[in-house]
């Protein structure tokens, strides 16, 4: 199995802050690996700057062996990277179709002559889209039917919202997909769906990065684990190593209570 | 009952709608219009006036682009309406003894003006807001102070006279079929001429800027505008994209400019005033920014409506004019508060006017029915 991303010595600063700080790991194609870490460690910081929000201050970041650091978001984006948002950041006047079909942008070609035109191409080629997200939305049985396809992505619940995010982030068939703490304010069955989802996304072939918060849901579908605290890697390994490390234990309930459990 | 209901209830019955009966209907008036006057049962007067507002409706669909898809704000359009007119004025008048074809002045006035916008948009692309207005408002003036100094290319505030009608045909081609010069017919240059030419340029017009709306690069400039990051984020380059928003809504303009100094056979800056890109800008927000349908009547309505009610002010018409900018300034001020979103709104303003539609919250009701238990998680 190849290596999809490989991060060496990353470091992003704000000011004073270290808020990731010369952190290297590598995610190897069809993998599903987990960063977890309390509050403030790091961890959207990291994936700010792998897709393109930020330019790293030292260290590389490769695609499948290609440098991407420094690249603007589209262009990573080009390169096979999507990502989902923590905080939702759906297009959320345009409908649930739309959003997906945005996500399809930089895998379609229609120029701005042909589009005009609406020429043949173009008609097919956006026929073709819209067979394509119908598809992608049914990955989500049920939540994304028929009508509510046309209903803008504000009507949707909070659950549904983040299904969307996903849907729109592999719009594009990225060869690594980034997600965000995805079951973030989802109730447990929820959050259970959603990670079975993410299991039959693995079972077709995507590569995860995804950074959680609910333990339940790191342990049922990573591969790999990654701790962070304070922009360091603290460990690194199955889901039973890096949850039984000392460093990780401490990090999330501070010295004593490490202490207490050794 | 509330004005606001009353406008509600109007735009929900003209929603039920079809577009397409919109479109045919409105081009059908506008086709049939002229033959009132050649019935004599209209002034030709009326005809100015109907020319006049097409090109404003030319004007509007191009702004639109900019302020309703990309939602970028510009206050200094006119600024490309006059690099057009001023290509057209060079290239088809006595002042350099110029008069090319037809054609290749339409094309390259609408070009020049797209340069113009390439050097106002390339610098401008990471503002927004106030700053956008700011710079697109000084950009506006320094190109009609640039005009009225040029002396020498444009004779300053005097402007360019004389400006050749279109020959649709050049000179000699007709020759080379074996007739002795040009046909009347190949030359525009009576008013119902003007008003066929420019009502086909914006029917031409407005088809092809639909399509694009429905395209993949009219999502781009939608999803740009809903929020910039998580566009960018999911492949869109945003400096092209707002660009190419910038750049056709130039061309679009330009267009415009040119035949409008070709109808007018002269043109001088005060056409061009900071005044007239405001009364854009408020053809685009009253018909309703994004909505096609919508600034086409914005423009007529602005444009036209102003003339009919001095028509009939009869006596008072000058002091009509001094109320004028008022009544525009109330018709806006009405508008942004009673409907934001415009006389004929576009779904997606519709929706960010109102954080929850009515129409939209009764289709997800109806919706709801359709739907499998435990899916009732729409929150409307
Ligand atoms: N744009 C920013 N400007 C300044 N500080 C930031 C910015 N983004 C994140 N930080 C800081 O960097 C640290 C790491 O944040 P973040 O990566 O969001 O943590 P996590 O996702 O692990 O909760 C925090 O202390 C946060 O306040
Ligand atoms: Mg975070």
């Amino acid at each position: 199995m190849g290596t999809i991303l490989e991060l060496q010595g990353v470091s992003m600063s704000f000011g004073g802050l270290k808020a990731v700080d010369s952190l290297s790991f590598d995610v190897r194609e069809n993998e599903i690996v987990s960063i977890i870490g309390p509050n403030g460690s790091g961890k959207t910081t990291t994936f700010n700057v792998i897709s393109g929000l930020y330019e790293p201050d030292s260290g590389d970041i490769l695609l499948k062996g290609e440098s991407v650091a420094g690249l603007r978001p589209d262009q990573v984006h080009d390169k096979g990277i999507s990502r989902t948002f923590q905080s939702l950041r759906l297009f959320s006047n345009m409908s649930v179709l739309d959003n997906v079909l945005v996500g399809m942008h930089s895998v379609t070609d229609a120029g701005l002559i042909a589009s005009m035109l609406r020429l043949p191409k173009v008609r097919r080629e956006e026929a073709a889209m819209r067979v394509k997200a119908r598809e992608i939305l049914e990955m989500f049985p049920g939540r994304f039917s028929g009508p509510r396809q046309q209903q803008p992505a504000f009507s949707l619940s909070y659950a549904n919202r983040r299904r969307l995010e996903i849907a729109r982030a592999l719009a594009s068939e990225p060869a690594l997909l980034l997600l965000d703490e995805p079951v973030a304010g989802m109730n447990p069955m929820e959050s259970r769906e959603v990670m079975e989802q993410i299991k039959v996304l693995r079972d077709k072939g995507y590569t995860i990065l995804m950074i959680e918060h609910d333990m339940h849901v790191v342990e049922g579908v990573s591969d790999r684990v990654i701790a962070m605290d304070h922009g360091v890697k603290i460990a690194e390994g199955t889901y039973t190593e890096v949850a039984n490390d000392p460093q990780v234990v401490e990090a999330y309930l501070g010295k004593r209570a490490a202490e207490a459990t050794a | 009952m509330r004005l606001s209901e009353v406008t509600e209830r109007v735009s929900g019955a003209a929603a039920r709608v079809p577009r397409s009966v919109y479109a045919v209907g409105g081009l059908v008036i506008a086709i049939i219009f002229p033959l009132l006057n050649m019935a004599g049962w209209v002034e030709t007067a009326w005809l100015r006036v109907g020319v006049i507002s097409l090109l404003f409706v030319m004007l509007s669909l191009g702004l639109n682009i900019v302020m309703g898809e990309t939602g970028l704000l510009n206050l200094g359009y006119i600024a490309f309406f006059a690099f057009g007119a001023y290509t057209t004025a060079l290239l088809s008048s006595p002042k350099f003894e110029l008069r090319w074809p037809f054609l290749v002045v339409v094309v390259l006035s609408a070009l020049i003006a797209m340069v113009a916008g390439f050097v106002i948009g390339l610098p401008t692309l990471r503002l927004r807001g106030d700053y956008l207005a700011i710079v697109t408002l000084a950009f506006g003036e320094i190109v009609r102070l640039t005009i009225t100094n040029l002396q020498d290319f444009t004779n300053g505030p005097n402007g360019i006279t004389g400006i050749y009608s279109p020959r649709l045909v050049g000179e000699g081609a007709l020759e080379s079929l074996g007739s002795t010069g040009p046909a009347a017919w190949l030359v525009i240059d009576k008013p119902v001429e003007y008003y066929y030419l420019v009502l086909a340029c914006v029917a031409v017009t407005a088809v092809l800027i639909s399509n694009l709306k429905n395209s993949r690069i009219g999502r781009a400039w939608n999803a740009l505008r809903e929020d910039e990051l998580a566009a960018v984020s999911a492949g869109i380059t945003a400096s092209r994209a707002k660009l190419l928003s910038v750049v056709l809504s130039a061309g679009i303009a330009g267009f415009a400019g040119s035949l409008f100094a070709y109808y007018s056979n002269v043109i001088s800056p005060e056409s061009f005033l900071f005044m007239q890109s405001v009364i854009v800008v408020c053809m685009v927000v009253l018909g309703g920014m994004g909505s096609i349908p919508g600034v086409i009547l914005g423009a007529i309505v602005l444009q036209a409506l102003p003339q009919v009610i001095r028509q009939a002010a009869g006596a008072a018409r000058s002091e009509f004019e001094v109320y004028r900018m008022l009544i525009f300034g109330i018709i806006i001020v009405v508008m942004v508060i009673f409907r934001p979103e415009g006389l004929l709104p576009d779904t997606l303003w519709r929706r960010e006017a109102h954080e929850v539609d009515p129409r939209e919250q009764e289709k997800t009701r109806q919706s709801l029915f359709d739907l499998e238990e435990g899916e009732k998680d729409l929150e409307v």
